[in-house]
């Protein structure tokens, strides 16, 4: 064989080595031509460098490649359209059923292993996400196993793994919401992986992109944030598309706002808001509008806050979810603090506290209670912060929380006990349990 | 004429108590022909800017498309996208060409220094040629690809020779073999990802 590659004439012809090239020739003729090339040949080294101008590369015709297209999408258009009228029907039928039962049936009904179905569970994990970040972890792991049974000969591995990625990265970003972050950093890594796998659609990496920059946020890494946020509008610039510029600008004011940058925070969620579709992701736009008034409202400027709050408020309620709505209610308690209406203050408080607390969100009516705390604080109420501060600090001290934070929290306590909290003591233990791991309290910190 | 695949179904997802709200579909959609004439030229110029061999079009052309239509009218601007997805899958192209060119090398290498039928004389001009080769390279390619090729080690053996862990030995052997193949063909069919 060596033999009859050295025999096989001074130059492989360029056919043979357009083929070599392209992986079209066998590994017996590949031998020769690698046999011949290591020899030095000047002539076949010019000639591959040039590859256009090979004679067989001559076929830069495309018109035929196009007429094969139309046929092959006309074909499939119609499949994806079936599957996606079903995934419907399919997604009502598992509704109505537990977890478990849910698990069930995705794993032993092929029914279920469709594109179309798994689109819409991902879909609909990032709309728990807001609401219901529990419901969302499952609905991604669910959507995360139809992804991984998916037919990658019916749909194309490279397509499957854009989707797998896909959900890897939504499961990523609800454990992110759950504030599991060592799980959400290994699932971002498989999101990453399978994407190098994938086709390439760069809406699929800005997908990732935009949710790992808020999990960098989160834990405090915000020029890695920035950086990959910046990747997102580049790719959002180049697929002209401005409602994903808006969203990578809203989420750059979240963070912003959480890297203590008020004013910069501000300016992003108004130029974000300026430029997403408000009926296409109508909770992003109530969440870019709630941190804007929350925004304005920790600046002290709260008539504008008031005003905003105004404007907004027809969206909360058509939006009509009941954390919104609690939101609301605790924002608006402050904006009365804030504007010295004690009184009402304190009523919208004491209602978004017990609507908390209905919910088993302990923590976040912890958090409430500072601002409650700051009122008490302003009338001195001696006896209601003591009461306050034994309901309350049992609960930060179960998190896992700075050394800061728990110093603060030492200090309020015993403040407590002896009714000397002065405003000045609250807000050192709020600002202590804002650094502390960015708790979100009042904050969305829910995907985009 | 087929539109781009409409809306988003309505995501009463996995009922409770709050449902989420419907995504609003997005504005009306253009058809797909349509866009797919209007920017043939520019998607003709993506394929001979990157030398696509038309043969090869096809299926590049045919995935771009079928990613669209499986991404259900959640593409707000069809045609920049197509443009800017078409342009990954032309660098992908030649990434995943040029991997698969590299390993044909290292194959063939590999084949010929096997061949126990070769003559001995041959196989030292063949031994030769190679070293003559690999003394072109950089000192790490060098002692990697001669751990390879002329002791025949296996990539774990040449990890524990070089002092690399096992995990990224074949990133590293990889990047010597782009810079074998390099060498052996020139620069052309590097650059043509660019």
């Amino acid at each position: 064989m060596y033999q009859e590659s050295r025999k096989m004439g001074d130059h492989p012809s360029s056919g043979l080595l357009f083929d070599f090239l392209f992986g079209r020739s066998t590994r017996h003729r590949n031998r020769q031509v690698v046999r011949h090339l290591l020899d030095g040949c000047a002539v076949c080294a010019a000639a591959v460098d040039g590859v256009p101008s090979l004679p067989r590369a001559q076929t830069f015709d495309y018109a035929a490649a196009f007429g094969r297209v139309e046929r092959a999408v006309e074909e499939r258009h119609h499949d994806f359209a079936v599957e996606r009228a079903e995934a419907a029907e399919r997604l009502r039928e598992i509704a109505v059923q537990p977890f478990y039962r849910q698990w069930i049936m995705v794993t032993e009904s092929a029914h279920f292993r469709t594109w179309g179905f798994c689109v819409l569970l991902l879909d609909a994990c990032r709309e728990w996400g807001f609401q219901d970040p529990p419901r969302a972890l499952h609905t991604a792991r669910l959507g995360l196993e139809i992804a991984d049974r998916l037919d990658r000969e019916r749909y194309g591995a490279a397509r499957v793994n854009d989707l797998r990625a896909r959900a890897w990265a939504t499961l990523a970003n609800a454990e992110r919401i759950l504030n599991d972050f060592r799980a959400a950093e290994k699932s971002f890594g498989r999101a990453e992986r399978l994407l190098k796998e994938g086709t390439g659609d760069p809406l699929e990496a800005a997908f990732y992109l935009l949710l790992k920059a808020s999990l960098c946020g989160h834990q405090q890494r915000f020029s890695e944030a920035f950086r990959l946020l910046d990747r997102v509008q580049r790719t959002a610039r180049r697929c002209g598309d401005l409602h994903l510029c808006g969203k990578a600008l809203i989420t750059r004011g979240f963070l912003a706002g959480m890297a203590h940058e008020p004013e910069l925070s501000l300016q992003l969620l108004r130029e974000g808001l300026g430029l997403v579709d408000p009926g296409a992701e109508p909770r992003l736009v109530v969440a870019a509008c709630h941190n804007l008034i929350l925004g304005l409202t920790e600046s002290g400027r709260h008539q504008e806050a008031r005003e905003l709050l105004e404007d907004s408020r027809p969206l909360y309620q058509r939006l009509g979810d009941s954390m919104n709505l609690i939101r609301l209610t605790w924002i608006e308690g402050k904006i009365a603090l804030g504007c010295a209406e004690l009184g009402r203050a304190e009523a919208l408080l004491l209602e978004a506290r017990s609507e908390l607390t209905e919910r088993g969100l302990a923590y976040d009516a912890a958090l409430l209670c500072l601002d409650l705390a700051r009122l008490y604080a302003r009338q001195g109420r001696g006896a209601e912060m003591r009461r306050l501060a034994e309901e309350i600090l049992p609960i930060f001290q179960a998190r896992e929380i700075g050394r800061e934070a728990v110093s603060a929290l030492i200090v309020f306590q015993k403040a407590a006990a002896m009714e000397t909290v002065t405003l000045g003591i609250v807000q050192e233990l709020s600002d202590s349990l804002q650094e502390s791991r960015a708790v979100p309290g009042l904050r969305f910190r829910e995907s985009l | 004429m087929r539109s781009l695949p409409a809306t988003k179904p309505a995501r009463r997802a996995l009922a409770g108590q709050d449902e989420p709200a419907a995504t609003a579909p997005l504005a009306e959609e253009p058809v797909l022909e349509e866009v797919l004439v209007r920017i043939e030229p520019k998607l003709k110029r993506i394929l001979f800017r990157h030398r696509i061999p038309a043969q090869d079009a096809d299926d590049l052309l045919q995935e771009t498309m079928l990613i669209l239509v499986s991404k259900a009218g959640s593409i707000r601007n069809p045609e920049a996208w197509i443009l800017a997805t078409l342009t990954n899958r032309c660098i992908i192209y030649w990434r995943r060409q040029r991997s698969r060119l590299w390993d044909q090398v290292d194959t063939a290498i590999l084949e010929l220094l096997a061949d126990a039928e070769v003559p001995a004389q041959e196989r030292e001009e063949l031994r030769f040629d190679l070293e003559a080769l690999l003394s072109e390279l950089p000192e790490r390619c060098r002692s990697l690809l001669s751990l390879r090729y002329g002791l025949g080690c296996s990539a774990a053996e040449t990890a524990e020779r070089m002092g690399y862990c096992k995990s990224s030995i074949r990133k590293v052997t990889h990047r010597c073999l782009a810079a074998l193949t390099q060498r052996l063909l020139g620069a052309g069919f590097q650059a043509n990802e660019s």
